[in-house]
């Protein structure tokens, strides 16, 4: 018998999957909020995030994180009270609800990083407990009239009906179709969840019903699912989807005999153990799945290794061209093999492409919770189109787009009064773009119609002549440490400026930003940034006063040259500057670096070697101090610069100062002609 | 041999609850994503059991339950309730509308392994 798996291993799959769950919380908490806004309640809105929540208490129970099933079971709690008193859910109520969903996630963040989350404090189990969660005057229930079967009738949930009844008052029509699973269907892909997803798409799915018929040749399994749907569409194009004849589409009538549902009726149904459709819910997730990205690393490091070999390959082809061997065919076959590496290539970096709109979607919730803190009114916009960037870079511009938000709601736009004395409407526009450009670039912009960025006053702060145009106040912005505000207010400010948010864009991604602004009217941010970077695990040390990095794939040791052994070469003296180290039986030249670059030699006092491998043979360079290892961005350098050999690029190590990154292997081979000359 | 129908809309759960019970011998695994999609694959092949969620979208567990037990084909099929603890009176609910078994979240691979071997068709002796 098998060992019973631990469920441990599944921790890494849970915490993606809650992380999901958390996302259509807030998402749902934020409709809510809307809902509630325009003086509407939302049902169906609550029980999305009900059943968010109790997936992730039940996940968390399995994995063991009790301290999210502790808050999740709270929150639940909060919900079923919101369900049951069937009145609007309060604001206290959903600033409880939002707090609580944010704990959950910083637990799941504190995972993530292999920390253990912390339990709930007593603060926040008595905020979530003693909130006041509805409103108080619940909503007069419209009684519901519509000529749907009595059984189906019953299975449909007040505000599922409502639906119904809205939607026969617009343009749109109610169509009842039915879907019959068959085993010949089931093998052509034709089953009831790519129905949904293919009906998703030309109509709004109300409800999909299961009902029990009789066994027929047409209905082998003694199933129909009834489709319950509001459309625009024509019934040969629902039909098509639903795969039937148009002819088997009924109409619903909205008019006709007359049914309330009592109250009673209305609590039986209100439990919260049923939910209903999500047009777009596991249907549209069929056919992905999630990788970790240390995986797509493995996977690229694998590629680059089949790079390195297909070099070796075309050496050796190249030998054998000159010794007169007719190598046509090995050309051949080369050429196809470069093609496809390039192939693969492209697919690989495809995988690790995320929606912009994932980077978006928390953007909402930050403006709702900035709006609070600062008693601003913003309707926010945000347009994330289908562009898809690289994981990498879209997390390094998350904490770039929270700056820039925070500036637009905090410092940019007014206060309601404020605006209104302006002239401007009370509520402040906030509206975020992306899309890409020439394929190979994002373009995000933030605009927003507040109060401008002043630049005199900017200019009077950082001590210089007023700028002349916007790229110059934007300078001035980016100034380390400034910040337009004296004070650092509680949101924004505290030291950290412009400044992070332009290393980030232009130094360690490579891109551009640019500012236009205008007093009094408002401000844009246009960020244009690479869809993707590459990323490498790197070592960074210093030769002749200079910092340097090298990939640590590439490094075979590092060693200390005082202890290694030393060894003379023949017919030299001692102190002559080219020498030898044994490893493991092995002798080695070790090259200076400072020599080999050429830098300023009386700086520089080789303590350490790293060793690299050129064509199977050990070579050292001697470098002064080892600084530490981090993962660096690495961008390609211009094209005049990359015909260097030897230099495979640049990074940014948080100092805003480019930092070259050394191809060791290259240099090795660039320099024996040199050392002869040194050691002689 | 025995086919199992594991239904639960979170994909972890699924798997986790698969993983569990391989150390059933000679069982296979069938995997339904939502309620419409169980009472769909129950319609089109047999099966010896269901583990089956209650919190799903569109049609939920309790349906299911409900749809499963008004079918003459289907009216025995052993079904093993799995849902999250605090469930209010889910228990006597499921087991009233007729479910076999009833396991709370978090179980343990013996749990559930003990609880499927329990309503499984002789299944309790034979691999024992």
């Amino acid at each position: 018998m098998k060992v019973a798996p631990d469920l441990q291993e599944f921790l890494a799959a849970y915490l993606l999957e809650a992380e999901e769950h958390v996302a259509v919380a807030n998402a749902q908490l934020l409709t809510l909020e809307a809902s509630r806004h325009r003086g509407e309640n939302n049902p169906k809105a609550v029980r999305e995030i009900f059943r968010a929540l109790h997936t992730i208490k039940g996940l968390s129970a399995m994995v063991g994180v009790e301290a999210i099933v502790t808050i999740a079971h709270r929150l639940e709690l909060l919900l079923r009270e919101c369900e049951r008193a069937a009145a609007g859910v309060s604001l206290q109520g959903l600033d409880a609800l939002l707090h609580g969903v944010g704990e959950i996630r910083a637990r799941l963040t504190a995972l993530s990083r292999g920390e253990q989350p912390a339990q709930p404090d007593a603060p926040l189990l008595a905020r979530l407990e003693s909130t006041e969660v509805t409103d108080q005057a619940p909503p007069a229930p419209a009684p519901p009239t519509i000529d749907l079967e009595p059984e189906l009738l019953e299975k449909l949930a007040p505000f599922e009906v409502e639906q119904l009844l809205k939607a026969a008052a617009s343009a749109q029509r109610a169509i009842v179709c039915e879907f019959f699973p068959t085993p010949d269907r089931s093998a052509r892909g034709l089953s009831i969840s790519s129905v949904r997803e293919r009906v998703a798409k030309v109509a709004e799915i109300v409800k999909v019903l299961p009902r029990a018929v009789p066994v027929t040749p047409e209905s082998p399994g003694g199933l129909a699912f009834v489709l319950i749907v509001l459309t625009s569409a024509t019934d040969a194009e629902l039909a098509e989807a639903v795969g039937v004849d148009p002819a088997t589409l009924r109409v619903l009538q909205a008019q006709l005999p007359v049914i309330v549902e009592t109250a009673a009726a209305e609590s039986k149904r209100s439990a919260l153990t049923e939910f209903e459709d999500e047009a777009f819910g596991e249907g549209l997730r069929k056919g992905i799945v999630r990788v970790d990205v240390a995986r797509l690393d493995d996977a690229m490091e694998g590629l680059s290794a089949l790079i390195v070999t297909r070099f070796r390959l075309a050496r050796v082809i190249a030998d054998l061209k000159q010794q007169g061997v007719n190598t046509r065919e090995l050309s051949y076959i080369l050429a196809d093999n470069a093609r496809q590496l390039r192939d693969l290539r492209a697919a690989i970096v495809r995988v690790r492409m995320v929606p912009v709109s994932e980077l978006l979607e928390r953007v909402p919730l930050l403006v709702r919770g900035l709006c609070r803190t600062t008693n601003r009114l913003v309707r926010l916009e945000v347009e994330g189109g289908g562009a898809e960037l690289d994981k990498a870079v879209s997390e390094r511009l998350f904490p770039v787009i929270v700056h820039l938000v925070r500036n637009a709601v905090d410092h940019g736009i007014e206060t309601p009064d404020e605006r209104v004395r302006r002239g401007k409407p009370e509520e402040g526009f906030l509206r975020i773009v992306a899309g890409t450009r020439s394929n190979t670039r994002l373009e995000l912009t933030l605009t927003d119609d507040g109060r401008g960025i002043d630049a005199a006053a900017v200019a009077r702060k950082a001590r210089r002549e007023p700028p002349a145009n916007d790229a110059e106040l934007l300078e001035m912005l980016c100034l380390p440490g400034f910040s337009t505000r004296e004070v650092a207010t509680t949101t924004s400010g505290r030291g950290v400026g412009m400044e992070i948010v332009k290393r980030v864009v232009v130094g360690e991604l490579g891109g551009e930003l640019e500012l236009r602004t205008e007093f009094g009217k408002g401000t844009s941010f246009i960020l244009r940034v690479p869809l993707t970077i590459s990323i490498v695990d790197a070592f960074i040390f210093e030769s002749a006063g200079q910092r340097f990095v090298v990939p640590v794939a590439i490094v075979e040791e590092i060693v200390e040259l005082e202890r290694a052994r030393a060894v003379e070469v023949p017919g030299q003296a001692a102190d002559a500057e080219l020498h030898l180290i044994v490893r493991r039986g092995q002798a080695m030249p070790v090259l200076e670096l400072a020599q080999v670059l050429r830098l300023n030699l009386e700086k520089s006092h080789a303590a350490n070697a790293i060793v690299v491998r050129r064509a199977g043979t050990p070579i050292a360079f001697g470098v002064d101090r080892m600084l530490g290892q981090q993962e660096v961005v690495i961008r390609p350098m211009n094209d005049v610069l990359t015909r260097l050999p030897g230099i495979s690029g640049a990074t940014d190590l948080g100092d805003g100062r480019p930092t070259l990154v050394l191809d060791l292997v290259a240099l090795g081979s660039a320099t024996p002609s040199r050392t002869e000359r040194v050691g002689g | 041999m025995s086919a199992i129908l594991v239904v639960d809309d979170s994909k972890v759960m699924r798997e986790m609850v698969i993983a569990c019970l391989r150390a059933l011998p000679g069982s296979h695994f069938t995997q339904a994503s939502s309620g419409l999609e169980a009472i769909e694959r129950l319609s089109l092949a047999p099966f010896d059991a269901i583990v089956l969620d209650l919190n799903m979208p569109d049609v939920n567990g309790e349906e299911v339950l409900q749809f499963v037990r008004g079918q003459d084909r289907l009216r025995s099929l052993p079904i093993l309730i799995v849902t999250t603890r605090d469930d209010d009176g889910a228990r006597e609910r499921v087991l009233k509308a007729g479910a076999s078994a009833f396991l709370a979240k978090p179980f343990t691979p013996e749990g559930i392994i003990a609880a499927v071997r329990a309503i499984l068709p002789g299944g309790a002796e034979s691999s024992a």
